[in-house]
C-alpha cells in the first residue's frame, strides 16, 4: 500500500515550495474569511471547520506542510484561537533546516511561548545547535538572527544561564548584524539572569564603542532599558555616553542617550552641571520636536531644574508654548503634561501662562482639556476664579460646541464635539477644589459661589458618580454656611432651592443642607412649613439624611416656636402631630440609628404635646407657651455658636493634653464635703422653692452667662454660695467656669448639663437627689478632666476659634496673621503655602527615585545585588502570572524563592561579602 | 527609546489584523484590551489627539488609510513623539517593502510583518534598529534565503 502512495506524495511534497498545495494554503485561509466576513455565524463555523484542518495537518510528517499549517494558526491566533496547544509542533518546525520553516517556527514561537516551562527545557538544545552555526559560515548570519531574535522573546532564567556564554562569544562575531542581535538577546538575558549582568559587564558595554553605528544604538538601548531598573551601575559610563551625545548626529540614538541620561541624573546630581548646557545648546541646535520634548523631558524628571532656575524653566515653557499653540494636539497634549510636573516643582513657573491654559480648557480635543484641568490649581487667583469657573460652566451647557472639521475633498464638516461623563466629573471636582483652595482664598464673592453651587447640584445629578459629587457639594454648602455668617441668609435660601428643587435625584447633598436647616433655624420664620416640607419629602431620603433629619426637625420646630411670630397653640399641636407621626413611622427603621434618634425625639415631642394641651386647659387666655417648649428644646441646641475648627484639632488636644498626667484617682470632694454639700441641696429642695421658679431663676443666670449652660453647676454654685465651708469648691467651679466662657467647645459637657435640666423638669414626683448628686459627681469628674485636658491646648485653639470667626466676620477668608496667634497659626501658613503648589499625584517617580537614592551610597556590587533582586523580583512577579510549573502558585513562589530569601535577608544585613563568593560559585558551576 | 507593552494592528471594522504582545498577559486581559480599546480609538475624531489614558498606562494610536496602529506603552517612562514615529518608521519600512503598502498586503503576508517588526523592536518592546535601509536589507536577505530552500527543495 505504500508504495502506491508514495510517488502521489512524493510529487505533491516536491511542488509545496512552489506554493502549490493541495491543502489549504494562508492564503485560501484568509480569502476564506474574508467571504465569510458577513455574517458572524458562518465565519465561526468556518474557523472551526479551519481549525480541525490544522490539527490534521500539523501531525502531518511533512516539514513544509506542518510549518504551512503553523503559519495558519499563527493568523488564527489574532481571532483569538489559543495555539499553546500546537508548542511540540512549533517546536518541530524551528528544528528543520530550511531557513523558511525556521522563521515560520520562530515566529509562531514568539507569539506563543509564553515561557512554558516544558518547552522550553526542549528548547536549550535547539537554540545552542542554531547559535552555533556560525562555525559553516555562509548565510547562517541570519539563521543566528532568528535564533537570536527567538532568544529574546522567550528566554527563561535556565534558558539564559545556558546560553549566555555562547552569547558572549557572539559580542566579537565579525557580522555586525550579530553583534546586534546579540546585544539585544543578552538584554533579557540579563533581565532573567541578573548575575551574569555582574560577570559580562565589562565585555558587554566595550560594543558602546563599537564601529557599527546599529550596535552602538542598540547597546545604548539595552543600557537605557537596564538603567531604569537600577542606574547607579552606569554611572561609570557616563563619560562615555557624553562623549557619544556630542558626537552623534542620530536623533533616535540621542533621545535614547537622554533617557538614558534622565535615569542617571536622577541618583548623581552632579551630572546636572555637564548636561545641562549641553542639553540647552541641543535644544537651540535641533529642530526635531520629539528631540526637543525629550530634552526637556529629560531636564525636567532627571531633576535637572531647581526651584530658582528661571531661565532655563522660561526656556522651557517657552518650547511648550509653541507647541500649545500649534496645530498638533499631541504636541499639545505632551506639553501639558509637561507644563504640570515643571508647575510641580515651582508654580511660579507656570503662573505666567495662565493665558495659554484657558485657551487649552477650550481645546477641541477633551483629553488636552482634561490635562489642562490639572494645571488649574497652578494659575488660578481671586481675580481669575469667576472667569475660569465660568468657562468650566459653560462646558456643561453648551454640550454641542460644534467644531468645523478636516478640510479633506475641500468640505467642512461640523463635529460635535462629545463631552464624556468622567470629565464632567473631572470639572464639577475641579471647580470645587479650585473655589475652596487654600480656605476659599479665591472667592472674591460668596453669593457668587452660592449660585456656583447650586449650578453644581442641578449639573451633577444626572452624573454617574453622583453620590460622591453630592456629598462633596453638600461640604461645601456647610462650610460656606458656617464659615460666611453674613451671607447665612443667602446660603439658606440657596438650601431651600436646592430642597425645593424638582427632578432633584442628588440625594447625598441633602444631608449637609438639612443639618444647616436644623443648625440655622432660627433664619426661617414659617417653620412649620418647612417642618411638613421635610415630613412629605422625607420617604425620598436616603438613610443617612434621615438620621441628620431626626433632629434637625426637632431644632426647626424649637426655633419655629420661639420666632419672632408668636404661635399659637393650635397650631404648634397640628405640627406636633404631624412631626410625632413622622417619627412613628422610623421608629421601626432598619438602621439602628435612625431608630434610636426618633424614638428619643418623639418621645420629648409627646411631652411637649401633653404639655402644650395642658396648657390650653389650664390658662387658655394667656398665649404663653409651655416651658418645654420655650426653655427646654432650645435649650438643646442653641447654648453656642459652632465654629469651624481646624482638621485635627481633636486629635492635637488629646495628643498634648498628656492625659496621662491628670490624676484619675484622687475624689474631688472629700466624704464630708460631699454629705455637706448633699445636706445643701436637700435644704434648698425643702426651700419650698417650686421646680418653676427654681428653673426659671436658673434660666435667667444661663442667659445672662449666655455661655454656660449648666443647672447643676448652678446647683452647686448656689449651694456653695449658701455655705461658706464651700469656697473651695465654689472656686473651683469659677475657675472652671471661666475657663468654659474662654473656651466654648465643650459639646459633651453641655449635652450632659441640659439632660441633667429636663431630668430635673420632667420628673415632677419624687426627685431621686442622691442619684443627682451621683451624676454630679461623675459630671464634674469628666469635666475636670476635659479642662485639664483642653487647658494646655487651650491658647492655640482659641488663636485658631479667632481666626476663624476673624475670617467668618471679613467674608473674605485669609489666613490672618494675629498678634496672639502661634506655632499653630504658622503650621496654617505653611499648610497652606505648600497646598498652594501644584498637588502630586504621580507617585510612581517619587518611589523610584527612593530607590535610587538608597544604592547611591553603597558599593558598587551591593547594587548591582540590588539591581539583581529587583529583577529577580520582577522576574518572579512575571512568572506568577503564567500559568508555570506548580500548580499552586503560592506554593510555586515560596518553592522558587529560596535564593530570593537568601538574598532578600543578606540586604538586610547589608553585608554580602560571604554570599557573593557562593554565587559566583555557582555560576561557574553551571 | 521605547518601552512598548503591546501593538495592536485595527482595521477601521475593528479587526485585529497583526498583535504583538511584549508582556505576559492571560488571554482574557488580551482580549480585554483588544475590546476595550477597539470602540475607544474607533470613535477619536480626527483632531483629537493620538495619546490616550488607558488602565494604568498610555495608548497612542496612528492611523494609516484603514488601519489603526495602536501601541500600549508605560507613562512617565516613553516619549509618546518617538512612539509615533516609530510607528511611521515601521509604515514607512513596510511601505518600501511592499512597495505602497496597503491592509490587504498586510493580510495576506502577515508573517513578513511579522518579520519586520521583529527586526525594529525588540526585547519588551525596546527599538533595536532604527535604520530602515538595515531592516529592509536583512528582511530580504531572509527572503532571498527562503526562496533558496525552495530551489534546493525541488531540485532535491
Amino acid at each position: 500500500m505504500l508504495g502506491v502512495v508514495q510517488p502521489v506524495e512524493d510529487v505533491k511534497q516536491r511542488l509545496r515550495p512552489f506554493g502549490l498545495f493541495f491543502e489549504r494554503s494562508l492564503k485560501d485561509l484568509i480569502k476564506g474569511i474574508r467571504a465569510h466576513g458577513d455574517s458572524p455565524e458562518s465565519l465561526e463555523k468556518y474557523l472551526a471547520e479551519e481549525l480541525s484542518h490544522c490539527r490534521e495537518e500539523v501531525n502531518s510528517l511533512d516539514m513544509n506542510l506542518k510549518s504551512n499549517a503553523v503559519l495558519k494558526l499563527a493568523y488564527l491566533e489574532m481571532y483569538g484561537f489559543d495555539m499553546s496547544w500546537a508548542n511540540f509542533h512549533i517546536l518541530e518546525v524551528m528544528s528543520s533546516t530550511g531557513m523558511r520553516n525556521k522563521r515560520v517556527g520562530y515566529l509562531a514561537a514568539s507569539q506563543s511561548f509564553n515561557r512554558d516551562p516544558d518547552i522550553l527545557i526542549l528548547m536549550t538544545n535547539l537554540l545552542q545547535k542554531d547559535l552555533k552555526y556560525s562555525a559553516t559560515g555562509g548565510n547562517d548570519t541570519y539563521k543566528i538572527g532568528v535564533a537570536l531574535s527567538g532568544v529574546s522573546s522567550f528566554v527563561t532564567k535556565d534558558l539564559a544561564k545556558d546560553i549566555v556564554q555562547d552569547l558572549l562569544l557572539m559580542l566579537n562575531n565579525s557580522k555586525p548584524y550579530i553583534r546586534k542581535k546579540t546585544v539585544v538577546a543578552l538584554f533579557k538575558v540579563y533581565l532573567q539572569y541578573p548575575e551574569s549582568l555582574r560577570d559580562t559587564f565589562d565585555q558587554f558595554v566595550l560594543k558602546l564603542e563599537d564601529e557599527d553605528r546599529s550596535v552602538v544604538s542598540a547597546t545604548v538601548s539595552v543600557i537605557c532599558e537596564l538603567s531604569k531598573q537600577n542606574p547607579s551601575i552606569f554611572i561609570q559610563l557616563s563619560p562615555v555616553l557624553y562623549e557619544i551625545l556630542v558626537t552623534i548626529d542620530n536623533n533616535w540614538i540621542i533621545i535614547r542617550l537622554l533617557k538614558l541620561f534622565t535615569n542617571l541624573s536622577k541618583v548623581e546630581p552632579k551630572l546636572k552641571h555637564k548636561l545641562l548646557p549641553k542639553i540647552v545648546e541641543l535644544m537651540d541646535s535641533t529642530s526635531a520636536t520629539s528631540v526637543l520634548y525629550e530634552s526637556i523631558n529629560c531636564i525636567v524628571k532627571g531633576q535637572m531644574l531647581s526651584t530658582d532656575d528661571f531661565d532655563v524653566a522660561m526656556k522651557c515653557l517657552k518650547c511648550l508654548n509653541e507647541f500649545c499653540i500649534s496645530q498638533d494636539p499631541n504636541l499639545r497634549y505632551i506639553s501639558c503634561l509637561l507644563f504640570y510636573k515643571i508647575g510641580k516643582i515651582n508654580p511660579q513657573f507656570v503662573e505666567q501662562f495662565d493665558e495659554l491654559i484657558l485657551h487649552l480648557l477650550c481645546d477641541v480635543d477633551v483629553s488636552i482639556r482634561s490635562k489642562a484641568l490639572e494645571l488649574l490649581n497652578g494659575i488660578t487667583h481671586d481675580g481669575n476664579l469667576k472667569l475660569i469657573v465660568s468657562t468650566l460652566m459653560k462646558q456643561f451647557v453648551n454640550e454641542e460646541v460644534v467644531v468645523i472639521e478636516n478640510y479633506r475633498n475641500a468640505a467642512t464638516r461640523d463635529v460635535p464635539i462629545v463631552v464624556p461623563e468622567d470629565y464632567k466629573i473631572k470639572l464639577v471636582t475641579t471647580i470645587i477644589k479650585l473655589c475652596s483652595m487654600n480656605n476659599f482664598i479665591n472667592i472674591p464673592d460668596f453669593k457668587w459661589y452660592n449660585t456656583v453651587l447650586i449650578d453644581l447640584v442641578v449639573v451633577s445629578s444626572d452624573l454617574k458618580d453622583k453620590t460622591r459629587l453630592g456629598s462633596m457639594i453638600g461640604e461645601q454648602i456647610k462650610s460656606v454656611m458656617l464659615r460666611v455668617p453674613d451671607l447665612r441668609n443667602v446660603t439658606m435660601t440657596t438650601i431651600i432651592t436646592i430642597l425645593t428643587m424638582e427632578k432633584m435625584n442628588l440625594s447625598t447633598v441633602l444631608k449637609e443642607c438639612v443639618w444647616c436647616l436644623g443648625e440655622y433655624s432660627k433664619l426661617i420664620e414659617n417653620g412649620d412649613a418647612l417642618i411638613q416640607l421635610l415630613i412629605r419629602n422625607a420617604p425620598h431620603f436616603n438613610a443617612e439624611t434621615k438620621v441628620v433629619l431626626i433632629p434637625a426637625i426637632l431644632k426647626l420646630f424649637g426655633s419655629w416656636c420661639n420666632g419672632p411670630a408668636n404661635q399659637d397653640l393650635p397650631s404648634i399641636k397640628i405640627v406636633l402631630n404631624d412631626m410625632i407621626d413622622f417619627l412613628d413611622t422610623l421608629t421601626t427603621s432598619s438602621s439602628f440609628e435612625i431608630q434610636e434618634r426618633s424614638i428619643e425625639v418623639s418621645e420629648i415631642l409627646k411631652l411637649s404635646l401633653d404639655a402644650v394641651e395642658m396648657q390650653e386647659q389650664d390658662n387658655s387666655d394667656e398665649g404663653g407657651l409651655p416651658l418645654l417648649l420655650c426653655e427646654v428644646i432650645p435649650g438643646f441646641f442653641n447654648s453656642y455658636e459652632l465654629l469651624p475648627i481646624l482638621a485635627g484639632t481633636q486629635r492635637r488636644l488629646q495628643e498634648e493634653g498628656q492625659i496621662s498626667s491628670v490624676d484619675l484617682i484622687t475624689p474631688f470632694l472629700t466624704q464630708t464635703e460631699l454629705s455637706n454639700i448633699l445636706k445643701d441641696y436637700d435644704e434648698i429642695q425643702e426651700d419650698g422653692l417650686s421646680h418653676t421658679d427654681r428653673l426659671s431663676d436658673h434660666d435667667g443666670k444661663y442667659r445672662s452667662e449666655s455661655d454656660l449652660d449648666d443647672s447643676v453647676a448652678n446647683d452647686a454654685g448656689n449651694a456653695a454660695a449658701g455655705d461658706e465651708v464651700h469656697d473651695d469648691l465654689h472656686f473651683l467651679e469659677e475657675q472652671r467656669r471661666q475657663e468654659q466662657l474662654s473656651n466654648p467647645f465643650y459639646l459633651t459637657e453641655e449635652s450632659e448639663g441640659t439632660k441633667a435640666t429636663t431630668n430635673d423638669l420632667l420628673s415632677l414626683d419624687s426627685n431621686d437627689s442622691s442619684k443627682r448628686e451621683d451624676l454630679t459627681l461623675i459630671k464634674l469628674a469628666s469635666e475636670n478632666l476635659t479642662a485639664n485636658a483642653g487647658k494646655t491646648g487651650e491658647r492655640k485653639k482659641r488663636g485658631k476659634a479667632k481666626r476663624a470667626v476673624v475670617l467668618a466676620d471679613e467674608v473674605v477668608i485669609e489666613p490672618n496673621p494675629r498678634a496672639d496667634s502661634t506655632t499653630l497659626h504658622q503650621k496654617v501658613a505653611a499648610l497652606n503655602k505648600s497646598d498652594r503648589g501644584i498637588n502630586l499625584v504621580t507617585q510612581s517617580q517619587l518611589s523610584s527615585f527612593d530607590f535610587s537614592k538608597k544604592g547611591d551610597d553603597r558599593e558598587l556590587d551591593d547594587a548591582e545585588n540590588e539591581a539583581e533582586l529587583e529583577k529577580l523580583r520582577k522576574k518572579f512577579a512575571a512568572q506568577s502570572l503564567d500559568t508555570s510549573n506548580v500548580s499552586e502558585p503560592v506554593e510555586d513562589q515560596e518553592e522558587v524563592i529560596v535564593i530570593k530569601k537568601k538574598k532578600k535577608s543578606k540586604k538586610k544585613k547589608k553585608k554580602n561579602e560571604e554570599d557573593v563568593p557562593d554565587e559566583s560559585n555557582t555560576v561557574q558551576n553551571e | 527609546m521605547s518601552h512598548i507593552k503591546y501593538l495592536l494592528l485595527v482595521s477601521r471594522q475593528g479587526k485585529v489584523r497583526l498583535m504583538k504582545w511584549y508582556q505576559p498577559l492571560t488571554e482574557k486581559a488580551k482580549t480585554k484590551i483588544i475590546n476595550d480599546l477597539t470602540p475607544l480609538i474607533l470613535g477619536r475624531k480626527p483632531k483629537m489627539c493620538n495619546i490616550l489614558d488607558y488602565s494604568d498606562h498610555k495608548v497612542i494610536y496612528r492611523r494609516y488609510a484603514s488601519l489603526y496602529f495602536i501601541i500600549g506603552i508605560t507613562p512617565n517612562v516613553d516619549n509618546e513623539l518617538l512612539c509615533l514615529d516609530l510607528v511611521h518608521r515601521y509604515v514607512e519600512t513596510m511601505d518600501v517593502y511592499f512597495g505602497n503598502v496597503c491592509e490587504l498586503d498586510i493580510i495576506f503576508n502577515f508573517a513578513k510583518a511579522y518579520d519586520i517588526l521583529n527586526e525594529m523592536v525588540m526585547c519588551d518592546g525596546s527599538l533595536a534598529e532604527s535604520s530602515k535601509k538595515e531592516v529592509l536589507y536583512a528582511v530580504q536577505t531572509m527572503d532571498g534565503m527562503d526562496d533558496n530552500d525552495k530551489l534546493e527543495k525541488v531540485l532535491s
